[in-house]
């Protein structure tokens, strides 16, 4: 593994932003951290940066620690922070050569790099207008091309989408698989479900601090139910005792849970399993106030684990 | 350590192309304090300029005989006073006891025949209670004229005696009136002049020696202020953040800020001297080694007030408050505005907790006093420890990573 983190804490004031969080990321993954605003992420991606040190637990990048080994880790790491972190009456070429100077680039590598990275980004032709004058997809662009102008083993992302438009969210995307495809591991938050699905291998759900879930996009889908999810409101409130046992036993039933008067009933067939579902509160004598059968997402599972849209 | 000199190298170096984009920043390096220099320098230039003092004096004559038109002529014929004979409604209002005219004189009907008489008399003189430079020269001259007249007519009485003495039949009317006229003739051919001379040894001040010090050490601290948000600024918008996670140490990134701040500072203060000097005539004294060393440790100073302010401050918005509350105290008590010789004993001292105080003490020196590089050294040293001092306590608080 290129990266591990185990158990990492960090307390501001009363607060645990990050309570205890431990995974780990393959060369040349894409990792995503998946959650709401406040989640930790940002602290998490912070810590892993070397920009903050945990309150407790540890973390190593290519095995040199992330407290101990800071200089080390940064000359491996590439970091993309979630503000335009660009000094905006310099120009997209200046920006990036400062950057550059400060990973060591000089030279014809640094003119290269440079160019390089502003054809990546499809900026090339823009290199000399100052940032100020761009879009906010363009200044993204050039965002995330600063963190990659020494060819960074592992890149961290914090959310380099916020407030661009959809062609540039395009452009960004296909950089970042391009960036993959070239040998660099990433790791990538956002609080953005389709991003995280469209581009992750590995996804870590967070919320409060904690990861709640995590594995790939399939694994994390089954804990739902392959064929989707039947949620139903039940009344009364507390129904016989024995009666999850049995409508686990029906056909295509994959697991259920109980939240108030609501259960939600995972399925690798949902379609065929309502019927045997509702025969079984029916003789149990509960009913029905609503029903609704969903396909399977992380949104759903974010849901379900936190009883919370992803969004709030 | 060659790779933390060169990436300090590339801070200070990015953050001097930052500058010299900003045109806004040059116009508050540059141009506003030019513009204050010149415009307060040729505003007080009558309160320091040398040279005759002059006035235009309203003269109201009420007297029947010849000597009050003596008098005015006398006076008229000084080149500090221009005569102006008061009309029918301001000899009206001025014999009301009421003047709104500036300096006016009122010679009164009997002033002939008092003075001839030996009695006294009374000139009536009204001034502008707010003018604090040629009125109190022109009231001595009319002072002194006045006197010289009674005195020359108690001569000529004395003379008119003496001759009616040796000559009992002489007409004594004719004698007195021939002697009063020509004594005051006499006067009349010897006008009352003021005139200031320097005094040995002290050259005569051209206001931008005095303007330019003051305005140019407060308006470097202003820029340091901008420089100061600048640092915020970084620290908040991510990318104090970005270089923090770069192979680049802490040691490098303010460094680098730090040398680039202080290369403006120099640059600004050294400008607005030279354009005082090529432009204006301010002198640079006889020690361009000691104006230099004043100008460096006045900018490494005001660099360090800067960082300071940074530290203690949270927010950019909170840099901006403070620092225009500070810059303004200090530059008031340091003698940005005014001479620190005008001001009470207790308000100097006070004054002298400012670095506007040290640092206009060593450089006036120099450019007004003619003093040497030797002679400022102590000016200097206290203001290179002031600013190391502040430098210390603004690297020990100052927080590279937001809140």
């Amino acid at each position: 593994m290129l990266v591990q983190a185990d158990n990492l804490v960090k307390k501001f004031g009363k607060v645990n932003a990050v309570d205890g969080v431990s995974f780990s990321i393959g060369e040349g993954q894409i990792f995503g951290l998946l959650g709401p605003n406040g989640a930790g992420k940002t602290t998490t991606i912070s810590i892993l940066s070397t920009y903050l040190k945990p309150t407790s637990g540890e973390a190593t990048v290519d095995g040199f620690s992330v407290t101990r080994q800071a200089g080390r880790v940064r000359n491996i790491i590439g970091f993309v922070p979630q503000e335009i972190a660009l000094y905006p009456t310099l120009t997209a070429l200046q920006n990036l050569k400062f950057y550059g100077k400060m990973y060591g680039l000089g030279g014809a590598a640094l003119t290269e790099r440079c160019r390089n990275v502003l054809e990546l980004v499809e900026l090339w032709e823009r290199r000399h207008d100052n940032i100020e004058h761009f879009s906010g997809g363009m200044k993204r662009r050039i965002n995330l091309g600063a963190g990659l102008l020494h060819n960074p083993r592992f890149l961290l992302l914090d959310e380099p989408t916020v407030g661009v438009d959809p062609q540039s969210r395009e452009h960004i995307f296909d950089t970042i698989i391009k960036i993959r495809d070239n040998g660099s591991t990433i790791l990538y938050t956002s609080h953005y479900m389709e991003e995280i699905e469209l581009l992750c291998d590995r996804i870590a759900i967070m919320d409060r601090g904690k990861v709640i879930a995590s594995g790939t996009l399939k694994e994390l889908l089954k804990m739902l139910g392959e064929g989707g999810v039947i949620e139903l409101e039940v009344a009364p409130p507390g129904c016989p005792a024995g009666l999850e046992a049995r409508i686990t036993d029906q056909q295509e039933v994959t697991g259920i849970r109980k939240e108030g008067n609501k259960l939600f009933v995972s399925s690798s067939d949902s379609a065929r399993s309502l019927p045997p579902v509702m025969k079984v509160l029916e003789e149990a004598g509960c009913q029905v106030s609503s029903l609704e059968l969903y396909a399977p997402s992380l949104e759903k599972l974010f849901i379900q684990l936190t009883g919370k849209e992803l969004r709030e | 350590m060659l790779t933390s000199l060169r990436k300090t190298w590339y801070v200070t170096a990015k953050d001097l192309l930052i500058v010299a984009k900003d045109r806004g920043a040059w116009m508050t390096l540059l141009v506003t304090p030019l513009v204050v220099i010149v415009i307060v320098s040729f505003a007080l230039s009558p309160v320091y300029k040398g040279g005759s003092l002059h006035a235009t004096l309203l003269v109201s004559n009420h007297d029947a005989g010849g000597l009050g038109k003596q008098l005015t002529d006398s006076l008229a014929a000084s080149p500090n006073i221009t005569i102006q004979a008061a009309g029918d409604r301001e000899s009206k209002t001025l014999k009301q006891g009421g003047s709104s005219y500036g300096l006016s004189l009122v010679i009164p009907p009997d002033f002939s025949a008092r003075v001839q008489a030996g009695q006294s008399v009374q000139l009536q003189v009204y001034d502008d209670p707010n003018s604090t430079t040629a009125a109190p020269f022109l009231k001595g001259m009319i002072d002194g004229a006045a006197s010289r007249f009674s005195a020359v007519e108690v001569a000529a009485k004395a003379a008119v005696s003496a001759a009616i003495r040796q000559n009992p039949h002489a007409d004594a009317a004719a004698v007195a009136s021939r002697a009063s006229a020509a004594a005051g003739a006499q006067i009349a051919n010897q006008p009352i002049q003021v005139k200031e001379e320097p005094a040995a040894g002290v050259k005569t001040l051209n206001t931008f020696d005095i303007e330019t010090p003051g305005f140019a050490v407060m308006f470097l601290l202003f820029g340091v202020m901008i420089g100061a948000e600048g640092l915020l600024e970084e620290r908040d918008k991510g990318t104090m953040g970005r270089l923090l996670v770069a192979p680049v140490s802490q040691a490098s990134i303010l460094g680098g800020k730090l040398l680039a701040q202080f290369a403006v500072s120099m640059v600004q203060i050294t400008l607005l001297f030279a354009v005082g000097h090529f432009a204006f005539g301010m002198d640079t004294g006889n020690s361009l080694a000691g104006l230099a060393l004043m100008l460096a440790a006045t900018a490494f100073t005001a660099t360090s007030f800067g960082l300071l302010l940074a530290a203690l401050t949270k927010t950019r918005r909170q840099a901006s408050s403070v620092g225009i509350l500070a810059i303004l105290l200090m530059s008031a008590l340091g003698g940005s505005w005014w001479p620190l010789d005008i001001v009470p004993s207790f308000m100097r001292k006070l004054g002298h907790l400012s670095m506007n105080a040290w640092a206009l003490d060593g450089i006036k020196g120099i450019i007004i006093q003619g003093q040497g590089f030797i002679d400022i050294l102590p000016q200097a040293g206290v203001l290179l420890a002031y600013g190391s001092v502040c430098f210390l306590i603004g690297l020990k608080m100052f927080k590279f990573r937001a809140a």
